[in-house]
């Protein structure tokens, strides 16, 4: 085996946006969402992703705004630590080691210095439990601090962080488990708790999902499984407690939240409908419907202007008013990819099925969705337990000019459906046509569905297997002289009643191989011939492969019982075989490389061979954990020029995996790397922005200072004194790091009431017209102009000298008292 | 000297973004900044300057590609995620007002506003393509070149008499072409002129480097375009300074408005050059870049566009971007409000192609997609539908075992036969189609009520397809009115089958029950009362038909009208008196084509 260092294993994305409830900032400019192993700042305006927090080492689990600075947000993960940001830069402030897993994370600006965590308790239990445990932050200047005071607050809290809320004015907090209420007081340090029956007499089922808690009243609103709101009062009382209910949801409310000012009640949940509830006139219902997937989190910014939701479907609308404005929409990755991936031969995009009767398109060059394309065109209805159409399989032609697609419903007691469509992509109008739908292609599940991909080939052809024992091929034909051409099906073929499984052509179109279970048949789709038939008994095949170029007399095939055969056609032998648990096997469509994923004990190793030779190209150990079964290679745009035997197998294409847990992986070479870091050279503009009155006052007076010492000096640009550095400092310093305005004040109207500035600012622009009309005289010689320029300037800043250095000297005396007393400032404040 | 500046302000400027070419940035006559991306060839985003109106934005250019920020202290963990490609950020737009304003993308918001400098109408901005410097041309002509890491002119200059046009700095970032009366060529160090060209007698809209070779090697080119020329010149830089006239031009339809080029390496590289013309043309070139060439180049390839409507207009280009690996051609095209942007491989070999394109309706499907990232594909009447039992939807099965094999060699036989004869019908149909006389139509509807009749008797599903296939009404009307009477029934029972069968195949038989039901209706009203069981569901379909049709003689019976309204459309809480209503209220829910039946009757 081959040591190959240099091809790393890297995550291209694809990560869950919707996992946790998303926070939107104080100005509503910005967006954080927990995803993956990061923290994403995305831009609510724009969609843009702005920055991407790193440095957790496991699965964030939730993201609050520092509620005593609100440029600043904790995250908590998995790893048991809990990171401070300063999310508009993206840079790690600070992080506190907890010890314990932390599943979410809750403040209120009225604790100050201590966050409130659910971690799960240790107990010999089996059944997992968690508890409410309020942290202590220590105040310290280091980067990593330990939180050693834990309290517990709450036992048996849910994991859910949707189920914990803290009421008006940080006074109580409420946490809802199962079938129980808990209500703790901070001053009185007492508990309350209350119970519901499972059902109702009306078969309602009662278990509590979701908590919201009022920001001016004492009120509590629950969202009960069967849909109902109920509305706490009085709950300070054990026995004298009242409730009110609301009812319009007709399943489980997955998400409550009250608008900052509470005058509205936000809920939403499987119907994909937000509702609005007035607080105070609770029959006055406002909706915002087709939302597209099952609400899981509803936020609401700190000003109330915009509020957002994130869906079933690995997104977050964004809502301003009732209208949606934005919407970030991650990789699509449901309960399972059932159309494998597929590449896109036109724009390269990634195809998948996405979104419930949806095909998605997604960019793998800038980790975005491009668009989903309706398949179904179905209205989707969002209710529980019902069975809808759903895309199963997809296939595009080597041009990407045709396309297939199928689309199957599975109900309880009437037959499946199944629908196949044959898209034509249509260059006038830059969309796919729909071209033939087959209904009922099939008596059965299909199984596989291929295109013939031979460019040479006069016609399109499609093959699909399918459980009834068939396997079709469709051509395209027309039926008329002045018709387009339309699919019908040209050949049914079977095999002794068997089940076809997989099927493939050879590169060239003129072979098709075709599995019934254990037994591959090769046909001739020229004539519809049985050329052959191969067979390797034990086992049923599970993939087959068609090796491309030099190797194209090879067919591969795994089967379920370990082995990988290769036949050679010519022969019709089994050339050699090897026993490996082969999840995958894939090839290249530009190369004669085959990639195959091996699961080994728990984890994936892959193994990329040429069919003709001995010794694997490239072999990677545990690429990663759990068992990959949906891979592609894709067509790069530009080759890599790699001489390096290890990663040539990566010039022309690249290859992509979903991992179980759904993330999108990809192998990077070394060499792709360094070209990635070399054109990387960051680029630094100064973002003081717009024109705001309190700029130009402020800019001003920075004209002014660098004014007064630029006549300090003769040069051309001359350095600025080391007094004005400590301003410049403590100008350039943001905001939120600057003590109060009050402390500052006098400071600053000091230094601006020397009366130097005056005399300097008025030095400045009579040499700046100097400047210009010499510049003017001499229009005819420019090349001596540029050149004498610094000459000149320096002469006229001369001119303007004697009136400057007393003043400046005062003004050095200004600015170094400003530094020390900055300094001390920050000082005490660390001391503190 | 002003009309010229007006005529190049005229222009509105279109750029795409360096690199991966992901957006196209656009500033419309409406003054509004538009952004698009030419992924999914939707509105990314639209920024309106305070002062969009006065203040119009002339020109704009991307700034070098963002990459992400790195934390300080990241350690490459094994899979850690990938740099991204870099995203192609800031965007430099310089306005009529003399103010340059950089815009950010990713936040959708202005970054800063450089102003101050310039009295008049900014004409060109280019970014240093290593430091974070940008230049900046103006109607009072001079140069400024703007630091960006204080946001202040870091110095400026007279270039020239006139007002500087076009700007372009050199892919090494060491000099500076500019374009007023005279191009020249500026050292960045010093600010010196480094060269001067002269030749064009029209304001220079453009300024390319062809070459990224170093100025002291011969091998420094670069091309300018000028206003009202249909000529391109491309300039050698040489070491003897003896390089007064332009070396090579290209030859344009008109006067060029965007150009993108792949600048050459080395010698042995071509350079590869897309201009859109004001015309709406797009012409391709290719060409070594060694010495002098007399003669002016045609283009390689020219590109037009027209839409789809039977008087074809020509479709206006915008802008065209080449990649350097591969030969396809990203193009913008349409209006500036409402661009379209598509990717596609050009086929050189032919001088002259012509795409026709639908833009209205791939605009229309844009615009939707911009907000729900839903895309609808046209699903139009052209499209086919096969359903069971339509030729086309099955083939003959081709077993393999011998034992199956002999049983279908029977059925082969038997069905070759009915395949030639359907053949046949098929032949005729096509003749009447092309205008043959009409006693081949009534042949041919009498063969169909025949056809009809045997598959009937024979009960062959393949005959019964054939036939209900056809969608014409005339021939399903006398296919049905041909039909004895005997034969009724049997049709009937079969229609509703497949009625309930596969709902594509079911809008087929809506035409047949249609035309049984305006034939015969008088039969099946008689046939209904003397054996109902057989007819049970015949009834049943029946009703659906017939509360269209005899709208009359409901009008008549007009005081049990209100009633049975009333009924159907009761909500849930009739649910629990249903029981009553049954037992007197027969006569309203399945007595009611009873009752109307004999009213047809006693017509008769």
């Amino acid at each position: 085996m081959v040591e190959h260092g240099d091809i790393r294993v890297v995550r291209r994305g694809g990560s869950k946006i919707n996992f946790r409830q998303p926070v939107i900032t104080n100005d509503s400019r910005l967006l954080l969402c927990a995803s993956g192993h990061s923290v994403k700042v995305f831009s609510t305006s724009t969609e843009e992703c702005v920055h991407e927090l790193r440095g957790h080492t496991d699965l964030v689990t939730g993201v609050v705004v520092k509620p005593s600075n609100h440029l600043q947000a904790y995250s908590c993960s998995l790893d048991g630590t809990i990171r401070l940001w300063d999310f508009t830069d993206g840079i790690l402030i600070k992080t506190y080691d907890i010890g314990y897993s932390i599943y979410s994370i809750h403040t209120s600006a009225f604790h100050k210095g201590v966050v409130f965590t659910v971690t799960s308790t240790i107990s010999d239990k089996k059944s997992e439990s968690f508890q409410l445990v309020a942290v202590h932050l220590p105040q310290s200047g280091d980067q990593l601090v330990k939180a050693p005071e834990l309290s517990a607050v709450i036992s048996d809290v849910s994991s859910n962080p949707g189920a914990i809320v803290f009421g008006r004015g940080g006074e109580y907090i409420a946490s809802a488990n199962g079938l129980h209420l808990e209500v703790f007081f901070f001053k009185k340090q007492k508990t309350y708790r209350f119970f519901l029956k499972k059902d109702t007499k009306t078969g309602g089922k009662n278990t509590f999902m979701c908590v919201a808690a009022h920001p001016k009243d004492d009120c509590i609103a629950t969202g009960h499984e069967d849909g109902k709101i109920r509305l706490w009062r009085n709950f300070n009382h054990q026995k004298e407690y009242t409730y009110s209910t609301l009812h319009w949801h007709s399943n489980a409310v997955s998400s409550m939240c009250f608008t900052p000012e509470g005058t509205n009640l936000l809920s939403g949940g499987v119907e994909s409908v937000l509702v609005q509830w007035r607080y105070n006139d609770v029959s006055q219902r406002d909706f915002l419907p087709r939302l597209g997937a099952a609400i899981t989190h509803i936020a609401v910014s700190p000003d109330g202007a915009l509020s957002c939701t994130s869906h079933s479907d690995n997104k977050i609308t964004i809502i301003q008013g009732i209208k949606v404005s934005a919407v970030l929409q991650g990789l699509v990755t449901g309960e399972s990819v059932e159309t494998d991936l597929m590449v896109d031969p036109r724009s390269k995009a990634l195809v998948l099925n996405g979104k419930p009767g949806h095909l998605q398109f997604y960019s793998l060059k800038r980790d975005k969705l491009l668009y989903n394309l309706d398949i179904v065109q179905q209205e989707y209805i969002h209710e529980l337990g019902l069975q809808q159409f759903k895309v199963v399989k997809v296939a595009f032609d080597a041009s990407g000019n045709w396309m297939a697609t199928v689309e199957e419903r599975k109900q309880k007691d009437a037959e499946q459906e199944l629908n196949l469509k044959l898209w034509a992509f249509d260059e006038q109008t830059q969309s796919f046509v729909l071209n033939t739908t087959v209904a009922d292609p099939h008596e059965s599940r299909i199984t596989a569905m291929c295109f013939c991909q031979a460019a040479a080939s006069q016609t399109t052809m499609l093959i699909s297997a399918s459980e009834d024992g068939h396997f079709k091929a469709w051509q395209l034909r027309r039926l008329a002289p002045d018709d387009g051409p339309s699919c019908l099906c040209d050949f049914v073929g079977a095999y002794r009643g068997l089940v076809p499984h997989c099927c493939c052509f050879s590169a060239d179109g003129s072979l098709l191989a075709v599995s019934f279970q254990e037994v591959v048949t090769v046909w001739s789709p020229a004539s519809w011939e049985l050329l052959a038939t191969l067979s390797q008994p034990p086992k049923a095949i599970r993939n087959l492969c068609f090796g491309r170029l030099s190797c194209s007399k090879y067919l591969l095939g795994t089967t379920d019982d370990h082995l990988l055969c290769c036949w050679n056609l010519l022969t019709c032998s089994l050339e050699w075989s090897t026993s490996m648990d082969i999840s995958l096997l894939l090839g290249d469509p530009l190369t004669e490389n085959i990639a195959a994923f091996c699961c080994h004990a728990g984890s994936t190793d892959l193994f990329v061979f040429k069919p003709s030779e001995p010794r694997p190209v490239f072999s990677l150990k545990a690429v990663c954990s759990g068992k990959v079964t949906h891979a592609v290679f894709a067509p790069r745009e530009e080759m890599l020029e790699s001489c390096e035997e290890s990663s040539q197998w990566l010039n022309h294409s690249q290859l992509y995996f979903l991992t179980q847990c759904m993330d999108l992986m990809t192998f990077t070479t070394k060499a792709e790397e360094e070209k990635l870091m070399a054109s990387s050279k960051q680029l630094l503009i100064d973002d003081s922005v717009a024109m705001t009155p309190f700029y130009l006052l402020l800019g001003k007076h920075r004209k002014g200072e660098s004014g007064a010492a630029a006549s300090g000096e003769s040069a051309g640009r001359p350095p600025l004194p080391q007094g004005s550095g400590a301003v410049k400092e403590l100008l350039r310093t943001p905001a939120h790091v600057l003590p109060s305005t009050s402390f500052l004040c006098s400071m600053f109207v000091k230094s601006l009431l020397v009366s130097v500035g005056d005399a300097s600012e008025e030095s400045k622009p009579a040499e700046e017209e100097m400047e210009s009309e010499k510049e003017e005289e001499d229009s005819e010689g420019d090349m001596e102009s540029s050149a004498s320029r610094p000459e000149r300037g320096s002469l006229a800043r001369r001119s303007a000298e004697p009136a400057a250095p007393p003043l400046t000297k005062a003004q050095l005396r200004e600015l170094r008292r400003v530094k020390k007393l900055d300094h001390s400032w920050l000082t005490g404040l660390l001391r503190s | 000297m002003a009309a010229e500046t007006s005529s190049s302000s005229l222009q509105l400027p279109c750029v795409f973004s360096p690199q991966s070419r992901q957006y196209l940035a656009l500033c419309a006559q409406d003054g509004r900044l538009r952004i698009w991306n030419t992924d999914s060839k939707t509105l990314h985003q639209e920024y309106v300057p305070s002062a969009h109106l006065s203040a119009t934005c002339i020109c704009i250019a991307w700034g070098p590609c963002r990459t992400v920020k790195e934390g300080p202290q990241r350690k490459k963990r094994k899979s850690e995620v990938v740099l991204g490609e870099e995203k192609a950020d800031l965007l430099a737009m310089g306005t009529a007002a003399g103010s340059v304003l950089i815009y950010s993308t990713v936040k959708g918001v202005l970054h800063c506003t450089l102003d101050g400098g310039h009295s008049g109408g900014v004409n060109c901005v280019q970014w240093h393509p290593k430091d974070s410097l940008l230049y900046s041309g103006s109607d009072d002509t001079y140069i400024i070149e703007w630091d960006l890491q204080t946001g202040k002119a870091r110095s400026k200059w007279k270039a020239d008499r006139a007002a500087v046009t076009s700007l372009c700095v050199s892919p090494d970032g060491k000099l500076l072409l500019s374009a007023g009366h005279i191009i020249k060529m500026w050292d960045l160090d010093t600010k010196e002129v480094y060269r001067k060209f002269t030749g064009h007698s029209t304001a220079v809209t453009t300024l390319r480097f062809a070459t990224t070779r170093p100025p002291d090697s011969n091998g420094l080119y670069f091309l300018s375009g000028a206003a009202h020329d249909r000529l391109l010149s491309v300039w050698q830089v040489r070491e003897d300074g003896k390089d007064k006239n332009s070396v090579v031009s290209f030859t344009l339809t008109d006067e060029p408005q965007h150009i993108d080029l792949v600048a050459s390496n080395n010698k042995e590289e071509a350079v590869r050059l897309a201009v859109v013309c004001k015309d709406g043309q797009l012409h391709l070139f290719e060409h070594f870049l060694n010495g002098p060439c007399k003669k002016p180049l045609s283009p390689m390839c020219s590109v037009q566009m027209s839409d789809t409507k039977d008087s074809p207009v020509p479709i206006p280009m915008l802008a065209a971007a080449l990649a350097a690996g591969t030969r396809a051609v990203l193009l913008g095209y349409g209006t500036h409000l409402q661009p379209v942007m598509e990717k596609l491989e050009i086929n050189t070999a032919e001088r002259h192609v012509c795409l026709t394109r639908d833009v209205q309706t791939s605009m229309s499907i844009s615009l939707e997609t911009a907000v729900s990232k839903v895309k609808t594909p046209f699903v139009g009447d052209k499209s086919r539908v096969l359903a069971p039992g339509l030729p086309g939807h099955q083939a003959p099965v081709k077993g393999t075992t011998q034992g199956s094999e002999k049983r279908k060699k029977g059925t082969e036989t038997r069905e070759m036969s009915i395949a030639e004869r359907l053949g046949e019908i098929d032949l005729s149909a096509v003749s009447t189609e092309k205008g043959a006389p009409k006693g081949t139509a009534t042949l041919q509807t009498d063969n169909f009520a025949v056809l009809l009749l045997q598959g009937l008797e024979s009960n062959d599903a393949d005959i019964l397809n054939k036939v209900f296939q056809t969608r014409k009404e005339m021939v399903i009307k006398k296919t049905v009115a041909r039909l004895p009477l005997p034969a009724i029934l049997p049709l009937m029972e079969v229609i509703t089958k497949r009625l309930q069968g596969h709902p594509i195949a079911a809008t087929l038989m809506v035409r047949w029950l249609r035309a049984v039901l305006m034939h015969h209706t008088s039969y099946l009203a008689s046939v209904a009362r003397s054996d109902c069981s057989s007819s049970a569901d015949v009834d049943h379909k029946a009703k659906l038909v017939y509360e269209e049709e005899s709208s009359d003689d409901e009008a008549s019976g007009d005081e049990g009208l209100p009633d049975n309204d009333s009924d159907n459309w009761e909500e849930e809480e009739a649910m629990e008196e249903d029981k009553d209503p049954d037992s007197k209220g027969d006569s309203k829910a399945n007595g009611e084509e009873d009752m109307e039946r004999g009213n047809e009757s006693e017509e008769e």
